[in-house]
């Protein structure tokens, strides 16, 4: 069991995401808005941040709150970031998947909106086993 | 301090135009033309002072022999052809190294000093010139107009006025001179009596001279007006064509705006029935699981609809320059592609063949793989049940790969083929034969193909099942950079994964 942490501006879409994820066993904390998510991630690290990419008063805050927790903020560096966008991620708009992990786009994978729930828990259960493999935070 | 979010503040919308600090101001003393325009004009302007310098020395050889230009009625000359002929090649030797490190060093100026010097330095050989060849009895003094004409292309008119009056207080200052008795008049004629009959009637030289300046000034006027005008219409141009720029920017902006905010609901709705159909909400009737079935497949249509008509939108909207073209083996694309339909097929019961040998061309990975799944999907969705898709792909000795789609399906009729390329056209056949569909999938091909000016040949015949064929033009690798085969051989290996 591991603790997530879903960052995501919509309500309805987090809280579904977050049932398939409580149904797979694992502690789910919903955040709204990205500062929030910041303060709550510094009083208990999640294990795995579950991450949208536009917020509504910034189109980018989720890259931002993703730089923040790789190169920024000490005490949450290293945690797995799933990024979850309904931007058309793989043309020609945005990022692929040579983009992940690097410094651009520091998160561990990304799915794209509308995603299947089913798939969302496999994603989850692949990083997190990543991530005891590779030993915390030295994963990426 | 950070000021008070809370405080009272105001905003007021800015007009249209407000704060567009491109917006030329007109009549500003600043070059026309950009730097490195002008250093090209510099080189050009170099290039025509060697045939000046030529014809110097030509004169100045022709002089050597005493009798040769005496027999067509002129005085032979040597000193001052070879002395102008050395000056301007010294000159066009400083002015072209001048360049040249102008152009290595990459400097934002100096190729205005280069011109304005350029012409400083022929107006005052020129009227050099002008003096031994006869300031009155001939026309060389009309030369001057090709330096006012050049300085209305290369300057603003006040500085090409500046050229206008520098040459004519030149030409006049010779004509006085002369006049006066300070320089003693040379000229080119053996025969003196024209300029005799010039300096007995001094209304004669007057009336030479102030017609020259006139003209001169003229030709100024109208030079640098239609310059002037033709300037401010490739300004009109650079303007449109950077409004056109932003507008193509805000485009794409308003695209991954407009993805959001339709896959975003969407994509709530969706978890939420996937979240009631697997009982997280507790367990439902019969009834309420059908609807919800329903609904679930209607979103999954919705999704992908939204999906071709994003991929159609970004396609059309994305500029060809900016794609990245990378190595691309058709074999490993049509792979991956008919790893993705796969399902399809086996939800639909058709087989998927492939005979896929290495086929290597140069295009955009995403591209590639977009053309191929809906050819693919297509060829499955309008099967048989129990059908056969084949794709297939192989090199052609001398020329680009070939690809080839086949399924023996419902097949399209010979006087509907010629539109199935049009974006939401569907035939009759087939919305009854697979609804689900949005009919952008080939506008998608025909994109992806012209793009990369791929040849498509559609062979079909209803009731048999149609082949598209594709010839993709011959590969230039060596044209795409060493990186990019690195990022294409990343590509795929990340997209198995």
């Amino acid at each position: 069991m591991a603790y997530l942490m879903i960052v995501d501006d919509d309500e309805d879409f987090a809280n579904a995401a977050a049932m398939e994820l409580r149904d797979a066993g694992h502690e789910v904390a919903i955040e709204l808005r990205p500062h929030s998510a910041v303060e709550s991630m510094e009083k208990r690290r999640p294990d795995l941040v579950i991450l949208d990419v536009m917020f509504p008063e910034d189109i980018s805050a989720g890259f931002e709150l993703a730089r923040t927790i790789r190169h920024e903020n000490e005490r949450l560096r290293g945690i797995p970031i799933l990024m979850l966008t309904a931007v058309n991620q793989r043309f020609p708009l945005g990022f692929g998947s040579a983009d992940v992990g690097g410094d651009w786009l520091p998160v561990a994978a990304f799915l794209e909106k509308p995603v299947d729930l089913g798939m969302l828990r496999d994603k989850v259960s692949a990083l997190l086993c990543k991530e005891d493999a590779d030993g915390g935070d030295e994963a990426f | 301090m950070p000021p008070d979010p809370h405080r009272k503040s105001s905003y007021e919308l800015p007009l249209a135009g407000d704060g567009r600090p491109e917006e030329r101001v007109r009549g500003r003393a600043t070059p026309y033309l950009s730097e490195s325009l002008l250093l090209r004009s510099a080189v050009w302007f170099c290039r025509l002072r060697w045939i000046a310098v030529v014809v110097l020395l030509v004169f100045g050889i022709l002089g050597l022999f005493p009798t040769w230009l005496p027999r067509i009625g002129l005085r032979a000359h040597t000193e001052w052809p070879f002395g102008a002929a050395a000056v301007l090649t010294m000159a066009n030797v400083v002015f072209l190294v001048n360049v040249q490190r102008l152009t290595r060093a990459s400097v934002s100026h100096g190729a205005e000093t280069n011109l304005w010097a350029q012409i400083i330095v022929d107006l005052l050989v020129l009227t050099v010139v002008v003096h031994y060849m006869g300031s009155l009895e001939t026309y060389v003094g009309f030369a001057y107009l090709f330096h006012i004409v050049l300085a209305c292309i290369f300057f603003p008119r006040l500085w090409s006025f500046l050229v206008t009056a520098v040459a004519c207080v030149l030409y006049v200052g010779c004509v006085v001179l002369e006049e006066t008795g300070v320089l003693s008049v040379a000229g080119i004629y053996a025969d003196a009596t024209l300029r005799d009959h010039m300096d007995r009637v001094p209304g004669t030289s007057l009336l030479n001279v102030t017609w020259a300046t006139v003209t001169w000034i003229v030709v100024w006027y109208l030079t640098s007006h239609l310059s002037a005008m033709v300037r401010d219409r490739d300004d009109e141009l650079a303007r449109t064509n950077r409004r056109l720029l932003e507008a193509q920017e805000a485009k794409t902006q308003h695209m991954l705006l407009t993805t959001h905010e339709l896959k975003t609901p969407f994509a709530a709705v969706d978890a939420n029935v996937q979240a009631l159909l697997k009982g997280y909400c507790g367990p439902l009737p019969r009834e309420a699981r059908g609807v919800l079935i329903r609904i679930g497949i209607r979103c999954r249509r919705l999704a992908g609809q939204i999906h071709e008509m994003l991929q159609l939108a970004n396609l059309q909207s994305t500029d060809e320059e900016l794609l990245r073209r990378v190595p691309v083996d058709l074999a490993d694309v049509l792979r991956w592609c008919t790893a993705q339909v796969r399902p399809l097929a086996e939800d639909r019961g058709v087989v998927l063949d492939e005979n896929l040998e290495p086929a290597r061309t140069v295009a955009v990975n995403e591209q590639m793989k977009m053309l191929f799944s809906n050819l693919l999907s297509n060829a499955i969705v309008y099967s048989h049940r129990g059908g056969r898709v084949e794709a297939r792909c192989a090199p052609v000795p001398g020329d680009g790969p070939t690809a080839t789609i086949e399924d023996h399906g419902i097949g399209i009729a010979a006087n509907k083929i010629s539109r199935i390329f049009d974006a939401h056209y569907r035939t009759d056949e087939a919305v009854w034969h697979h609804q689900e569909a949005t009919g952008l999938g080939l506008a998608i091909v025909r994109h992806v193909a012209q793009t990369h000016h791929i040849r498509v040949r559609v062979e079909s015949e209803p009731g048999v099942g149609t082949k598209f064929l594709l010839q993709f033009p011959a590969a230039e690798q060596t044209a795409v950079p060493a990186e990019r085969q690195e990022e294409a051989e990343d590509g795929l290996s990340d997209d198995r994964g």
